[in-house]
């Protein structure tokens, strides 16, 4: 039985193992298998038509060109910032539900309210940033631009709504980020076809949308409030797999979508005046382009700015560093999100710190800490009177201190706090002691000696109450800092603190030393001492910052470090002193050049000097509040302007200079101090002081500067000394040439010798050397015959080779090198062997494309091998803050609002403005109306464009280009049609794309998106233009000439017209000649005929039109929260009438009015007699009368019958009705007859017809036989004939 | 607002040029303060008015605002327009003066310039427009700037005092700029020069050739030297005479030098002997420098290579100039770009002085004018 239920053995007659069975079955046959079938049956793959083959060879290549994508330069770094996923939909769409899905996804962490951007690490080598877009259309449009991903969710049930295609074309517009579709509330369908159907319908309509075959996901029901586990799942992992293409305006700008925002004003200022504009720093994750420091940035819906300040903080949810494992741990599955209150947030200048609190985060007493940061980071009143009402509490069961507890100190760091490790995801406590220790203390007292003395020199020095102020509150940071940072290095295990006080003392001995020197130098200089010091102290300290992580994180070979440490910090002291003796050389140089004056380099480097003394003479205020290493590299601009402001004096040598450096050429043996320009060579050949000379200071020789400016700097005297002698500079000549100071005796041999190899006679290097390749080559390949000469060429004669051989046997014995130069050297021959294959072989294949391709990979190459080996410090100075750091940006003079009313739920973005994209001109873009747009638009109305990172009102002219070049005005724009507009606006670049919508604010239930287009020219002026017709009446009327009057007011105006062409109404042209004297703008004309007095004259000119110089930005985001889709700008004239309800008053011509059109009488047409006469009769007016009313007398009278009279009648007419009868059937008989008898008589004709030719035969034949008898008689001769 | 952004201001008349240029490039406006202020003629010169004025000829929408006395000079940038432009120079200046900054600016208009200067071609303080041809025009093409309409000719030589020179300069739009990487100059093959005088004796010409054959035969054979004596109209006004010469590497590396005799009035007249013998020692001179950059170009390649697109460029230069030390320093007030020095010691190969390996990342720009069709 069970057999029975068995399947029958069926065998695979396709794949791979029916294949080798075939071929196997071929084997066995011993036929087939002979390679391919072209080479087994040539003939079938013979060319049968060229025509065909051309024809598909084109069509290949057709399909094979339509791939390429212009080989654009890879410019991805290589820590790519997060993804920017943004998920958008109506509302009640299930939005943050699955941001929320999404994140315990990839986190296992719940977040409950989400405001603002989320960050998490989604795997090995991707991070998302999650934000939720709202159907708000500042927003919408905001987001489009940043976008990497949107996830554009649909409610299934309902279908699509006009969000979802408004955001599609915003996307469409700037860029086209990847987009997703997920279709939500799919059950609420009860019916599995219905749900079916209503998916493919869907799916289509999306296709046709974004492209065909685009990704929609469905969810297909909630689970307890959520989406379901395996649905999520693989939605992250299609996220996390994704592939983008670069898009343009991203890649070329930088941008910052912030996920936090500080207000860093000065308390005092808000409290004398809360409207005041405030300072805010803003964080994130920098993308796209390269950022620099200074540059201009644009926040779309508050305005433009200039960068204050940026700086590159440690990455607060870093990818995991090491890349062995397949997946994430929990530690390294991050979430960062500081607008929705992940964690206790806490930050430094120099580092985040995230507090998870979730899964493994310590959950001990975190309130005493927080208070005090808390307290501290919203600051509301000023810092004294916080410090006042603050209190700590450093164990749990002591007594809170207050800040008269603390002698002086400023500030205290929070006992306690959760921080996480970057590295290692860890969350550790970081704790504090209290004053029990004795070093620490020590180092205190010190501190605060420097400090109060650093305060009374500058109470002494300084008028400004403010940078005292600042100064002081600097210090007293630096000094909470710094403690905190000892505090936390002392609290640590037992073992820990054995070997701390070594640690600790090694510290405060540097710091000594420094204080030490300060207080010294403090007697000779007044202000810079204090700076100079606090640098030092900065940069110590914050190397032991580095240092002192190292020991809490490993907390095992604490021993070990604290030797780290303090091998590093002899280390960094000796490269101050080499840094500074480096400098030294450099002062000497500086000095013998001051000898001689005329030399122009000398000038070059005193007026480096100069700069650097100002820097340090008047230290910004800001420069100092940042503290920052960079801080005073960031400043060159200002310092620059102060350094031409001291240089105004006029250096009256200058004459002489000019004089020298003119002739200098000519007279270039004149006696020029030699040593001036072996001190700029011995000076050049330092390449941080060939970099100071140029840029002044740069970070890596701040110390250097220090050690400059106590020397450089005795007092104010030295300073404005110096600043007079080096200022010959400015005003001197304008030249490019670099002349010769020093020339060489070029007759000396060994001059010469010196450039020798700079020539093709010279000796060329190891690897060109013509010689030494060809060498190379010949070991290489070794011997090879010469064919046509029967040479024999050997590599290396026999014996000797052998020789060397056995020597080089022995070398190697001898010296382990020798052996891996050898096993290099096969290397080489084996590379280069390769490369020739590879080049012979390769020939063929490469097109231009492919050239193309690898140089932009090699150029791809160099841009990430360049700056590699540099520190982020120095390479941000060359190449600016590259995308996927994260930035702290400083930004000044935000409009109070946009602190008041911050709302994390909308985006921050900073985008980058290029080079004068933060201009205004005239912009001219191809602009077509949306084909959803219900109305057109018109000329002068003002609309809201979003064009590159900004939204702004403006107001635009639409114009249409003639043939003939001529951009004409539009009143509106055309229904379906492109059309030219323009506006007087920001500069972007050409080829952006832009949106312009008529209003941001509100709800509207149509379609939002008024028109789209793109952006084709900038420019300073424009020519678009306007019909204009003037017009004029002839009064005077000659022949072809007319004097015309009513067209110009004036003669000068004809005189511009001259030669002008005009026309009357119908149709007859003609051109100005000249004015008339009178009256007044009356000239006379000439025509092609004769005017008439009723004509109109006119002519066609053209009126340039203005652009209203009209931009506002959009700034929705200054608006209270909860109205910020409200901002309205400036209103048409057609809403302003309508609120004002105000009539449009039309003119009265332009009225339409029943037409009354009167009745024509036509008169009758009259021909002459004479003409009549001549016409021929056809045409000639027909006289007959019509049978007019026949007169009384001729009318007769009607015939009235008598009864038998009508029986006769009747009678008759019977009679004649037979009659005809009879006739007519007489007739047919007849007819009858008479075709019959033609028949017969046809017949008979016929007969006798034939006859009459028989007839003939036999006569004929008769005749013919008489003739040939007679015929024979006549050759017979007379004799037969006469018988 | 983005309007009156963060304008720059400087003192002094020196590297006016500098940052006229920069400021047209990067749309920053300039304020410069106090030119010449403590001269006995205060103010601008007549070459630097006409300088000014150029510039307004060829951008549109430029403000210029000067001052009574001419000590102040605000300058807003507009776009660069081109078109066909013609321009008498100041015989103060040579050509070369203005071309410089041509040079910088051609390839980013809205139409391509074709410019006839008028003035004078060859003079002893800037450099001729001849060693521009030579040098300039094959530095712009490694950055992609060519084409047929690519030209530079001298119509007619103008000595000092006279000037009467014209010269015709055309260069084509380009959108954005190819990165360099110019590391290796390569060596020397060839010598090649120009020996030319005006309204003296052609013989002049041959003099200065020989002698400076004499010289340079040393390094290498491979010298040509032209002679170009111009006659009638398109010699000019003032008699002269004067040699540059140019070396060109295997790498496609022109260094140049250039001597020109003293003009009617100045100083002692110069044999031509010796002018030519000085001019070739110059030549010597360039190549100790070395470089693959002509020492008066360095400025104009730092230039292109920062308006490059966002990509790493290199260029090995000789020793800085002070005028290009300056032109560093404006470039990052505009640009707000660094450059990454290395000073690349010669070692002991006989290859002439220290170099230095100048390296930067390109801010991306692109030609705002340029018209989208």
């Amino acid at each position: 039985m069970e057999t029975k239920d068995q399947k029958k053995h069926r065998r695979k007659n396709s794949g791979p193992k029916a294949e080798k069975k075939k071929k196997r079955h071929l084997r066995d046959l011993q036929l087939g298998d002979e390679e391919d079938a072209r080479k087994r049956n040539p003939k079938a793959f013979a060319v049968q038509s060229a025509v065909r083959m051309a024809r598909s060879f084109h069509r290949t290549q057709d399909l094979k060109t339509k791939k390429h994508h212009i080989p654009v330069v890879d410019r991805t770094p290589l820590e790519p910032p997060p993804i920017v996923v943004v998920v958008m939909g109506p509302p009640k769409v299930g939005k943050s539900t699955l941001i929320q899905c999404l994140i315990r996804n990839f986190t296992r962490q719940k977040l409950t309210e989400i405001r603002g951007p989320v960050t998490i690490v989604s795997g090995k080598k991707r991070r998302l940033t999650i934000i939720e877009c709202g159907c708000d259309i500042n927003m919408m449009i905001d987001l489009a631009k940043v976008a990497d991903l949107v996830l554009m969710l649909i409610d299934a049930s309902f279908g699509f709504e006009m969000e979802t295609f408004e955001f599609l074309n915003i996307c469409q517009v700037h860029g086209f980020p990847k987009i997703m579709g997920v279709l939500t509330h799919l059950d609420s369908f009860k019916y599995n076809k219905q749900l079916k159907k209503t998916k493919k319908r869907l799916k289509h309509r999306f296709w046709t949308e974004v492209y065909p075959g685009a990704k929609l996901f469905y969810l297909s029901g909630m689970v307890h409030g959520e989406y379901q586990n395996q649905e999520i799942h693989n939605l992250g992992r299609f996220i996390t797999v994704m592939k983008f293409r670069p898009l343009t305006w991203q890649t070329s700008h930088p941008y910052i979508l912030a996920d936090r925002m500080e207000d860093l004003t000065n308390p005092e200022d808000i409290r004398t005046n809360i409207k005041c504009d405030r300072k805010v720093s803003v964080y994130g994750y920098l993308r796209g382009g390269h950022l620099k420091n200074k540059s201009q940035i644009h926040i779309p819906g508050v305005g433009d700015f200039a960068v204050s300040d940026v700086s590159f903080l440690p990455d607060p949810c870093a990818l995991p560093e090491q890349q062995k494992k397949r997946c994430l741990n929990e530690k390294e599955k991050l979430v960062y999100a500081p607008f929705s209150g992940v964690g206790g947030v806490l930050y430094d200048k120099d580092a985040v710190y995230v507090d998870l609190g979730g899964s493994h985060g310590f959950q001990e007493s975190v309130r005493p800490t927080h208070e005090l940061v808390q307290s501290l980071i919203s600051t509301h009143s000023t810092i004294d009177a916080k410090m006042a009402s603050s209190r700590v509490t450093l164990f749990s069961d002591s007594k809170p201190l207050v800040s008269e507890d603390i002698d002086n100190q400023g500030l205290w760091m929070p006992k306690e706090e959760k921080q996480v490790d970057l590295k290692t995801g860890r969350v550790r406590r970081k704790a504090i002691f209290g004053d029990e220790e004795d070093d620490s203390g020590d180092s205190d007292d010190e501190e605060d000696k420097e400090m109060s003395e650093g305060d009374r020199l500058e109470n002494s020095s300084s008028d400004d109450e403010t940078e005292e102020g600042e100064d002081a509150e600097m210090t007293g940071k630096q000094c909470m800092s710094g403690k905190g940072i000892k505090r936390q290095k002392l609290e640590m295990e037992e073992d820990v603190e054995v070997d701390l006080p070594a640690f600790a003392d090694s510290d405060d001995d540097l710091e000594r030393s420094s204080v030490e020197e300060a207080t010294e130098e403090a007697d000779e200089s007044i202000e810079e001492e204090d700076s100079t010091a606090e640098e030092e102290r900065d940069i110590l300290e914050s190397k032991v910052v580095r240092e002192g992580g190292k020991p809490g994180l490993l907390q095992t070979d604490d021993l070990s470090d604290s030797l780290n440490l303090e091998k590093s910090l002899t280390m960094k002291k000796a490269t101050l002193t080499t840094s500074d003796s480096g400098h030294c050389t450099a002062e000497e140089a500086f000095a013998s050049e001051d000898e001689s004056e005329e030399n122009s380099l000398s000038t070059e480097e005193e007026d480096s000097e100069n700069e650097e003394v100002i820097r340090k003479k008047f230290p910004n205020p800001s420069q100092v509040v940042s503290s920052q290493k960079l801080g005073s590299e960031n400043l060159i601009d200002e310092t620059s302007d102060i350094e031409d402001l001291l240089r105004e004096e006029e250096d009256y040598k200058e004459e002489n200079d000019y004089s020298t450096e003119t002739s200098g050429a000519l007279k270039w043996k004149e006696d020029l101090s030699r040593k001036a320009a072996e001190a700029f060579l011995r000076q050049q050949q330092t390449t941080p002081n060939l970099r100071k000379l140029i840029y002044g200071t740069v970070t890596e020789d701040n110390e250097e500067e220090d050690g400059d400016t106590k020397e450089e700097l005795g007092g104010l005297f030295r300073v404005s000394q110096s600043a007079s002698e080096c200022k010959h500079k400015a005003d001197s000549l304008d030249c490019s040439r670099f002349h010769v100071e020093v020339p060489h005796d070029w007759d000396l041999e060994e001059v010469m010798n010196s450039i020798r190899d700079c020539f093709v006679t010279g000796k060329w290097e190891e690897d060109k050397d013509a010689a030494k390749i060809l060498a190379e080559d010949e070991e290489l390949y070794g011997d090879f015959e010469d064919l046509e000469t029967g040479d024999v060429h050997k590599g290396k004669s026999g014996p000797d080779t052998q020789v060397e051989d056995v020597e080089e046997e022995v070398k190697e014995e001898i010296d382990p090198n020798a052996e891996e130069s050898a096993k290099k050297k096969h290397l080489d021959k084996k590379r280069k062997l390769k490369e020739m294959f590879d080049a012979e072989y390769d020939e063929g294949e490469n097109t231009y494309f492919d050239d193309l391709k690898g140089e932009m990979q090699k150029q791809a190459q160099l841009n990430r091998a360049e700056f590699e080996d540099q520190d982020d410090e120095a390479r941000v100075q060359y190449e600016g803050f590259r995308p996927g750091m994260y930035v702290r940006i400083e930004i000044e003079n935000v409009p109070c609002e946009f602190v008041l009313n911050f709302d994390p739920h909308y985006p921050i973005i900073l985008g980058g403005l290029g080079n004068s994209e933060g201009n205004v001109g005239y912009v001219q873009m191809r602009l077509k109306k949306h084909r959803w747009y219900k109305k057109i638009l018109k000329s002068r109305d003002p609309v809201i464009f979003s064009v590159g990172w900004r939204r702004f009102q403006t107001i635009p002219l639409y114009y249409i280009e003639d043939h003939n070049g001529r951009q004409r005005l539009l009143k509106y724009t055309p229904q379906h049609m492109h059309c030219g507009a323009t506006f007087w606006g920001p500069i972007t670049p050409q080829g952006t794309g832009f949106l312009a919508v008529q209003s941001v604010s509100g709800i509207m239930a149509d379609f939002r998106i008024a028109a789209t287009g793109v952006v084709l020219d900038l420019d300073k002026s424009i020519k678009i233009v306007k019909k204009l017709k003037l017009t004029g009446f002839p009064y005077k009327i000659f022949k072809n000439t007319s004097f015309i009057k009513g067209m110009f007011n004036s003669a000068l105006e004809v005189a511009k017209f001259e030669g002008a062409v005009i026309r009357t109404v119908s149709g007859i042209r003609g051109q100005i000649k000249k004015a008339l004297r009178a009256p007044e703008g009356a000239f006379r004309a000439t025509f092609e005929d004769k005017l008439l007095m009723s004509d109109i004259v006119f002519m066609r000119t053209w009126y340039p039109v203005s652009v209203p110089a009209f931009y506002n930005p959009v700034t929705s985001l200054l608006k209270p929260a909860g109205e910020k889709d409200t901002w309205s700008g400036m209103r048409t004239t057609g809403q302003l009438r309508l609120a004002h309800g105000i009539k449009l008053k039309a003119s009265k011509d332009s009225l339409y009015k029943p037409v009354v059109r009167q009745k024509k009488h036509f008169n009758s047409l009259h021909i002459p007699k004479a003409l009549q006469k001549a016409l021929p009769f056809k045409s000639k007016p027909k006289t007959q009368a019509k049978a007019g009313k026949i007169p009384k007398d001729r009318l007769r009278p009607a015939v009235v019958r008598e009864p038998h009279e009508r029986k006769i009648l009747a009678l008759l007419d019977a009679l004649s009705t037979v009659h005809s009868e009879k006739m007519k059937k007489a007739k047919e008989q007849r007819h009858l007859h008479n075709k019959e008898h033609f028949k017969v008589k046809q017949k008979e004709e016929e007969e006798k017809l034939k006859r009459q030719k028989d007839l003939r035969k036999k006569l004929y034949r008769i005749q013919g036989q008489k003739e040939r008898r007679n015929q024979k008689s006549s050759l017979k001769g007379p004799e037969e004939q006469l018988k | 607002m983005a309007t009156q952004a963060h304008s720059l201001s400087y003192a002094g008349c020196n590297f006016l040029r500098q940052r006229l240029v920069l400021s047209t490039l990067s749309g920053r406006p300039v304020k410069i303060r106090k030119i010449r202020a403590r001269d006995d003629n205060p103010g601008l010169r007549d070459f630097e008015a006409s300088f000014i004025r150029l510039l307004d000829k060829i951008t549109n929408g430029s403000r210029i605002e000067i001052n009574q006395t001419g000590t102040t000079l605000y300058y807003q940038p507009g776009l660069l327009y081109g078109g066909s432009v013609e321009h008498d120079c100041s015989i103060l200046r040579s050509i070369g003066y203005y071309l410089e900054s041509l040079l910088c600016l051609a390839p980013f208009m809205k139409h391509p310039l074709r410019i006839v200067l008028r003035g004078v071609t060859n003079d002893q303080v800037d450099p001729s427009v001849d060693v521009l041809k030579a040098t300039a025009l094959p530095l712009l093409k490694q950055f992609g700037i060519d084409g047929e309409s690519f030209e530079l000719k001298i119509v007619r030589r103008g000595m000092l005092p006279g000037g009467g020179g014209e010269v015709f300069f055309s260069c084509p739009v380009r959108k954005v700029l190819k990165p360099i990487q110019l590391t290796d100059p390569g060596k020397i093959k060839r010598i090649r020069g120009m020996a030319y005088s005006v309204r003296v004796s052609p013989q002049m010409a041959n003099r200065i050739v020989d002698s400076a054959r004499s010289i340079l035969n040393k390094f290498i054979p491979d010298i040509y030297i032209y002679t170009d004596h111009m006659k009638g109209v398109n010699s000019g006004r003032s008699p002269g005479f004067g040699l540059w010469l140019v070396a060109e590497t295997t790498n496609g590396t022109f260094l140049s030098a250039e001597l020109v005799s003293n003009h009617q009035g100045q100083g002692a007249a110069v044999l031509p002997e010796d002018l030519g013998r000085n001019c070739a020692k110059l030549l010597l001179e360039e190549i100790h420098r070395g470089g693959c950059v002509d020492s008066t170009n360095q400025s104009l390649a730092l230039l292109l290579m920062t308006l490059g697109q966002q990509d790493v460029s290199k260029v090995l230069l000789g020793p800085l100039s002070p005028y290009t030390i300056e032109f560093l320093r404006h470039l990052k007030s505009f640009f707000q770009i660094m450059f990454k020095i290395e000073t690349k010691p010669c070692g002991e190969e006989l290859k002439g002085g220290d170099k230095v390996l100048m390296t930067c990342v390109g801010i991306g720009f692109s030609n705002l004018s340029k018209t989208l069709k």
